[in-house]
């Protein structure tokens, strides 16, 4: 492992530690905290795998899977099956993601990151009966427009 | 021979990767079947996971808790000369009442003793304090740091002085999970305490109310009621305090539960008799 590979995979894998801690967590004075760390995570694991593939995303999104279905569904199977599906599409798709531009890249993110939310949300209802409102569908989406361009440009930056 | 061995090595890590590949997707594929069928494989997974990560999870996010926490008290300060007003006003309506109560409980208690009656169906099996909250978007959950080595069991009732919290759903050697009354998952059988309309109410999702699924006989209960556990679904005690009725809107009702789910920092565990 190259020294630049071991100090972004440590960087990224810090980020993904202290955003899973924080989304499991709840906090009765901070509310929506909770969501937006929640959807940190699922960016940084997005941005991770788009531009940083390796092998080991596959445990690393098995151990997240697990760990988030047990902490915030009690079941295991949602998060799961969200992220090693991810994984498997994103290596299918791999040789045409290569063709596009970092703009074109960063909207296939965005559009990957509410994609995968959305997906969580119908199989945590189809799997466990979870029902999710407009209002909670809405709530994620407005902050994962608000907090994506200067996670993205954060991300850039941590990744030089 | 450089190359070819170089060939080699390159070949062999590439079936290794497949293998790991190929070995976690059927992991998860089974991890996903038997968390349905196995109870006991996919509880010790549960059970050695929470108990592990919980601990880490909290001191990494203890920050925000100390920033939550200072916001909490920020805002208790704010609205202490309010609360002071609204306590003194409780304290001397308090005081009438108290005289009242004393008389009836010792009416009570005579009444008792002449019709042999037992004194309650509850039986406590421990007091624990709150370890973590997991009440986010998709579940309702907080931990408590008591486990089925305090004799806690799956589907016994956490209650607080305020009334019914909720039930445990799950339980480790020193930690169990308890769902509470506001989740959408939970369904509980109640009844009024005015007239004894039996009903089924379940948690709307937003943290504060609980709706009925179900009125028996379509007989909708009055703004104002309290509600309590009927007992019928033999999962919670009977005459568990669950709250008071608050709305009614198109043949439903809402009830707002007594206990407050943003403040609690001590359970009890308890089971019928």
């Amino acid at each position: 492992m190259s020294p630049g590979l071991f100090n972004h995979s440590i960087i990224f894998n810090l980020i993904l530690i202290v955003t899973f801690s924080v989304s499991v967590n709840s906090f009765s004075q901070l509310p929506n905290l909770n969501i937006l760390f929640y959807i940190i995570f699922h960016l940084t694991f997005i941005y991770y795998l788009f531009y940083h593939y390796h092998y080991l995303h596959f445990f690393l999104g098995f151990i997240y899977g697990v760990l988030f279905d047990i902490f915030l569904l009690n079941t295991i199977g949602t998060h799961l099956i969200c992220f090693v599906a991810l994984i498997s599409i994103y290596i299918f798709m791999k040789k045409y993601l290569f063709l596009l531009s970092a703009y074109q890249i960063s909207i296939t993110i965005f559009i990957t990151l509410n994609t995968i939310i959305f997906t969580e949300m119908l199989l945590a209802f189809l799997l466990d009966n979870i029902y999710f409102t407009i209002n909670y569908l809405l709530r994620f989406f407005i902050i994962s427009i608000i907090i994506f361009v200067p996670s993205i440009f954060i991300l850039n930056k941590l990744d030089k | 021979m450089a190359p070819r061995f170089k060939v080699k090595v390159l070949q062999t890590s590439k079936i290794l990767k497949n293998a790991a590949i190929i070995s976690i997707v059927l992991l998860s594929f089974f991890l996903v079947f038997f968390s349905k069928s196995d109870y006991l494989l996919i509880n010790s997974i549960k059970s050695i996971s929470s108990n592990t990560i919980t601990p880490i999870t909290k001191v990494i996010s203890s920050p925000l808790n100390f920033i939550s926490n200072l916001a909490n008290e920020f805002n208790q300060f704010k609205n202490l000369k309010f609360e002071n007003k609204l306590l003194q006003e409780e304290i001397i309506r308090l005081k009438k009442w108290q005289t009242l109560a004393i008389q009836n409980t010792r009416e009570n208690r005579v009444l008792k003793r002449l019709l042999n009656a037992t004194d309650n169906n509850l039986k406590l099996v421990k007091t624990a304090s709150l370890v973590n909250r997991n009440d986010t978007f998709f579940s309702k959950l907080i931990n408590i740091n008591a486990g089925y080595e305090s004799n806690i069991k799956q589907n016994m009732s956490a209650i607080n002085e305020r009334g019914l919290i909720g039930k445990v759903i799950q339980t480790s050697p020193s930690k169990s999970r308890v769902l509470l009354l506001t989740d959408p998952n939970l369904s509980i059988s109640i009844k009024t305490v005015s007239n004894g309309l039996f009903s089924i109410v379940t948690g709307v999702g937003d943290n504060k109310h609980l709706i009925s699924k179900f009125i028996k006989d379509d007989q909708i209960p009055k703004v104002g009621d309290i509600v309590v556990t009927s007992g019928t679904a033999q999962i919670f005690p009977v005459d568990l305090l669950v709250g008071k009725i608050s709305k009614i809107e198109n043949d439903r009702f809402y009830v707002l539960p007594f206990v407050d789910f943003n403040n609690i920092d001590y359970v009890q565990i308890v089971t019928s008799k």
